[in-house]
C-alpha cells in the first residue's frame, strides 16, 4: 500500500481534478479534529490556496484552536501560536536582535526570530494585544517579510497567518485597525454548533479513542505542492462579465456608489448601505471575491468562475471589510445583513 | 500542432453552437415584437372602433385619440421590449449557460476565444465545454420555436371579432330604427334656437311665415350673428372638432351620413315679441342660411307658445315619416294649433288630427282601411313628438342610426279640443276581430 502523504504530493503540474482530491482530503483530516464548521473548513482552505490569510471570530469553545492546529497538523507544515495579550510586544512576534559572543570572543547583534517565522501563524485573541503590536502583524501578512533592526526577512512560504476574534469579553481589548482587517482575505465565524454536532462533539472528544490528523502531505514537499496548487487556483479563468459583477458587489458596499446601481434602465438604490455604511469594502474585497471563487471553480471542477462562485464568498470576503455606523448599531444591523442586501441587489443586475 | 487543431475545431464548433442558440432567441424576439404589435393595434382599433359605435363624436374624439396615445406608447414599450430581448452573443452564451447549468463556462469561452489566454486551463475549459455541447444545443436552451406571445394577437382578433359580430347584431336589432329628418315642420319663432351656420353649409331650408314673422326671425338672426361674433374661438374650434369627430365617427363605423333633404319650415312668430322691432323683413321665403341664418333648431323640450297662421298652407307630411311617427306614439300633425286656433290646412282632416297622405293616428279617428298593419315594435305612450329639425344635426350629427343620436323634441300642448289619450300598440288582429272591429269603428 502506498504511503498516502507521498501518493497526496504533487508531481508536476497539478491538474484540476489534483486540486479537489487533495481539497476534500484536506478537509477530511481536518474533520477528524472538527465537528461541523464544514463551510468555515472550506472558507479556511480555500484563503490558504488563495494565497490570503484569514480571520476567525467565534465565542470561546467553538474550536477556532482546534481548527487551526488541525489544519497546521494536516497539511505538514512548521505551525506557531501567539497568545495575545495587552503586554505583547512587537517584538517578542517579529523577533529582535541580540547581542551574542562569538567564538573569538567578540560580540555582535544577531537577529533571533519570533514565532511569525513559520508557515502557519496562529495569532490567537488578536484583539487583545495593543494595537502597535497588532501592526505588527501587516508587513508579515501582506509582504510575507519582516524587518528588523534594518535588515529584511523573507518569510517561507506559504505563509499563512489565522488570528482569533473572542467577539464577547470586549473590556480590555483592542478592536483592529481597519488597514488591519482589510488585509485578511476571509472573515470566518464559527457559531454554536447543533445539537447533533454537539452530540458528536461529546463523543469523540470525552472518549479513549482519538483519531488523530494525519497530514495529507509528505514532510517537505508540503510547501512546494501547496505553492503549486496556489499557481493553478490563480490560472483559472475569469470572464469580464464575471470582474464586472464583482466590480460591481464592491461598490455596491460603498456608501457613495450605492445610491444608484446598474444601468440607466435598471437602477437599483440599496438604501441599507447608504444609511448604516460609512466605509465600504476595498478594491482588496473584489480581488478576495475572485481569489475565493476561483478555488470554488476549482473544487468544482471547473476552469472558469461563475457568478454563483462570486455570490457564495461574498460574507466571507465582504463582511469584515464594511465598517458600520452608529445608526447601525442603534438599529442592531449588522454587517452579513448588508452583505446580503448587496448581494441581491448585485444578483438583480445580472438578469 | 495536431492536438491544437482539434482544441480550434472544438472552440469553433462551441461558439458555432452559442450562435445558434442567438439566432433561435432573436427570432423569437422579433416574433415577440410582431405579435405583441399586432395584438396593440388590434385592441386599438376594437377600441376605437367600439367607442365610434357606443359614444357621442365629442367622447369618440377624446377617446379615440387617448386610445391612439397609448397604443404608440405600448407600441415603443413593445419594441423597446423586444429589443432588450435580442441576444447578442456574450448574452446568448449567458442564457445558455443559465438554462444549460453550465455555470459560466460558455460566457468564459466566448469571451476569452478572440485572444485565448496562455492558462494551462484554457485547453482544459474548452474540452470541458465541449463535452457539454448537447446540453446547450438550441433546441435544448430554447425548445421552441414559435414565440408564446403569438396568444396575444389571436386574443385581440377573437376580441375584435366578437365586438364586430355584437355591433352588427345590435345593428340589425329590431330596436335600431333610423329615423329620417322630417322635409317639412311647423314651428314657433319663439322656440327656435337660431345660430349662424358653418360658411361652408349650403342653404338647404325655405321658410314660410307671415310678415311680422319674418321680421321677429330677422331680428332673431341680427341677433345670432352678433352673438356668434363674439363667441370665442374655442367654442369654434370645439365646433370644428364635433365636426371631425362626428366624420371620423361615420367612416370608422362604415355608416353614411344622410343625405340631408331639403326643409321646409313653417315658422309662427313669437307673441311675447313686438311684431316689428325695426328690422325689415325679408319678403316671403327665405332660403336657409342666406339672410346670415343658420341650421334652425327648436330647443329641446322647449314647449310651444302658441301658434299664428302660417303664411303658406303647410304641405302634407309624406306618408313614409307619418308612419315612423306613429309608431313612436307621436301625433302626425305638422300644423299642430297649441293655442286651438283653427288652422289652414290643405292636407285632408279628420277628427281633430291632420293626417297626412296615407298616414294613421292612434289618437284621432282615421279610415279604417289603415287601422291594421304591421304589429308597432315598441310601446307607446308619449304626448310629445320628436323631429329633427335641423337640416344638418350639428350637435349630435352622428346619422345613419348611431346608438348615441339623440334628435332635439318640441313639446307641443294640447288645445281645448284635443284629449290626451293613451296610444295603443299595434297588435296582431284575427282576421274574424278585424271584420268585427272595423264595422264597430265605422259606426
Amino acid at each position: 500500500m502506498s504511503d498516502p502523504r507521498v501518493e497526496n504530493g504533487v508531481e508536476g503540474i497539478p491538474t484540476v481534478a489534483d486540486f479537489a482530491r487533495i481539497f476534500r482530503r484536506l478537509q477530511g483530516e481536518i474533520h477528524k479534529a472538527i465537528v461541523g464548521h464544514e463551510q468555515a473548513i472550506e472558507e479556511l482552505l480555500s484563503a490558504l490556496f488563495a494565497g490570503g490569510h484569514v480571520l476567525i471570530e467565534g465565542v470561546p469553545g467553538t474550536g477556532k484552536t482546534t481548527l487551526v492546529k488541525a489544519l497546521g497538523q494536516a497539511l505538514n507544515l512548521s505551525f506557531n501560536r501567539i497568545q495575545f495579550t495587552v503586554d505583547l510586544m512587537p517584538a517578542d512576534i517579529t523577533g529582535t536582535r541580540v547581542i551574542l559572543s562569538g567564538a573569538d570572543g567578540r560580540r555582535e547583534f544577531s537577529f533571533q526570530p519570533g514565532p511569525i517565522f513559520c508557515h502557519i501563524l496562529l495569532g490567537d485573541e488578536i484583539n487583545r494585544a495593543t494595537p502597535k503590536t497588532q501592526s505588527a502583524l501587516l508587513e508579515a501578512m501582506a509582504e510575507r517579510q519582516v524587518t528588523a533592526g534594518g535588515v529584511t526577512h523573507p518569510l517561507a512560504p506559504p505563509y499563512f497567518v489565522m488570528a482569533t476574534l473572542n467577539p464577547i469579553e470586549m473590556e480590555g481589548t483592542y478592536p483592529l485597525p481597519e488597514a488591519q482587517l482589510d488585509r485578511f482575505l476571509f472573515k470566518v465565524r464559527l457559531g454554536y454548533p447543533g445539537e447533533d454536532e454537539m452530540v458528536r462533539i461529546i463523543g469523540a472528544t470525552t472518549g479513549a479513542d482519538e483519531s488523530p490528523v494525519e497530514p495529507v502531505f509528505a514532510a517537505g514537499a508540503a510547501a512546494g505542492a501547496i505553492e503549486q496548487l496556489k499557481r493553478l487556483v490563480r490560472e483559472v479563468l475569469v470572464s469580464p462579465a464575471v470582474e464586472q459583477y464583482a466590480a460591481r458587489m464592491v461598490r455596491a458596499t460603498q456608501p457613495q456608489n450605492s445610491r444608484v446601481l446598474g444601468d440607466l434602465h435598471s437602477p437599483i438604490k440599496l438604501d441599507v448601505v447608504s444609511r448604516y455604511v460609512s466605509f465600504g469594502s476595498s478594491p482588496r474585497g473584489a480581488q478576495a471575491l475572485i481569489l475565493g471563487a476561483k478555488v470554488r471553480a476549482l473544487l468544482d471542477g471547473r476552469a472558469n468562475i461563475a457568478f454563483e462562485d462570486i455570490d457564495r464568498g461574498a460574507p466571507a470576503a465582504l463582511e469584515h471589510r464594511i465598517m458600520l455606523n452608529y445608526a447601525a448599531h442603534t438599529d442592531n444591523v449588522d454587517a452579513p445583513q448588508i452583505v446580503e442586501e448587496v448581494v441581491k441587489a448585485v444578483q438583480q443586475m445580472r438578469r | 500542432v495536431a492536438e491544437n487543431r482539434r482544441e480550434e475545431q472544438k472552440l469553433w464548433l462551441i461558439v458555432f453552437q452559442i450562435k445558434a442558440v442567438r439566432t433561435r432567441l432573436n427570432l423569437l424576439a422579433i416574433q415577440f415584437w410582431i405579435f405583441l404589435t399586432a395584438a396593440v393595434l388590434l385592441g386599438a382599433a376594437a377600441l376605437i372602433f367600439l367607442s365610434a359605435v357606443a359614444l357621442n363624436p365629442m367622447l369618440f374624439l377624446g377617446v379615440a385619440i387617448l386610445i391612439l396615445i397609448l397604443a404608440a406608447a405600448t407600441t415603443i414599450q413593445v419594441a423597446r421590449a423586444a429589443l432588450r430581448r435580442t441576444a447578442s452573443p456574450r448574452r446568448a452564451a449567458a442564457i445558455a449557460d443559465d438554462r444549460a447549468a453550465l455555470k459560466g463556462r460558455l460566457a468564459t469561452v466566448l469571451a476569452l476565444a478572440e485572444t485565448p489566454p496562455p492558462s494551462p486551463l484554457w485547453l482544459y475549459l474548452v474540452e470541458d465545454t465541449y463535452s457539454m455541447r448537447q446540453r446547450f444545443e438550441p433546441s435544448a436552451v430554447e425548445p421552441r420555436w414559435v414565440s408564446r406571445s403569438i396568444f396575444a394577437p389571436l386574443a385581440a382578433c377573437l376580441v375584435a371579432a366578437s365586438l364586430l359580430a355584437v355591433v352588427r347584431y345590435e345593428k340589425r336589432g329590431p330596436n335600431n330604427v333610423v329615423y329620417a329628418p322630417p322635409t317639412e315642420l311647423t314651428a314657433d319663432l319663439g322656440n327656435l334656437d337660431i345660430r349662424p351656420a358653418d360658411p361652408s353649409v349650403g342653404a338647404n331650408a325655405r321658410v314660410f311665415a307671415d310678415p311680422s314673422t319674418l321680421r321677429q326671425l330677422a331680428a332673431k338672426l341680427a341677433q345670432a350673428e352678433k352673438t356668434e361674433a363674439n363667441r370665442s374661438s374655442v367654442s369654434r374650434w370645439v365646433s370644428k372638432a364635433r365636426q371631425l369627430a362626428s366624420s371620423l365617427q361615420d367612416q370608422v363605423t362604415g355608416q353614411k351620413a344622410l343625405k340631408n333633404q331639403p326643409l321646409t319650415l313653417n315658422l309662427r312668430g313669437d307673441k311675447s315679441q313686438p311684431p316689428d322691432n325695426g328690422a325689415s323683413p325679408p319678403a316671403g321665403d327665405q332660403s336657409g342660411n342666406d339672410s346670415g341664418g343658420g341650421p334652425i333648431m327648436p330647443p329641446a323640450g322647449a314647449p310651444t307658445a302658441g301658434g299664428g297662421a302660417p303664411s303658406q298652407p303647410p304641405p302634407a307630411i309624406p306618408s313614409n315619416e307619418s308612419n315612423q311617427l306613429a309608431q313612436e306614439g307621436m301625433p302626425a300633425s305638422s300644423g299642430d294649433n297649441s293655442t286651438g286656433e283653427p288652422q289652414d290646412q290643405s292636407g285632408p282632416k279628420v277628427g281633430s288630427g291632420y293626417v297626412g297622405q296615407a298616414g294613421s293616428s292612434h289618437s284621432a279617428g282615421s279610415d279604417p282601411g289603415h287601422l291594421f298593419g304591421p304589429a308597432s315594435p315598441q310601446v307607446l305612450g308619449s304626448e310629445s313628438f320628436r323631429l329633427t329639425v335641423d337640416a344638418r344635426p350639428i350637435d349630435e350629427a352622428s346619422s345613419g342610426g348611431a346608438p348615441a343620436y339623440l334628435p332635439p323634441k318640441v313639446r307641443v300642448t294640447l288645445n281645448s279640443q284635443q284629449f290626451p289619450d293613451e296610444p295603443l300598440a299595434r297588435t296582431a288582429v284575427s282576421s274574424d276581430d278585424q271584420a268585427t272591429i272595423k264595422r264597430v269603428f265605422e259606426r
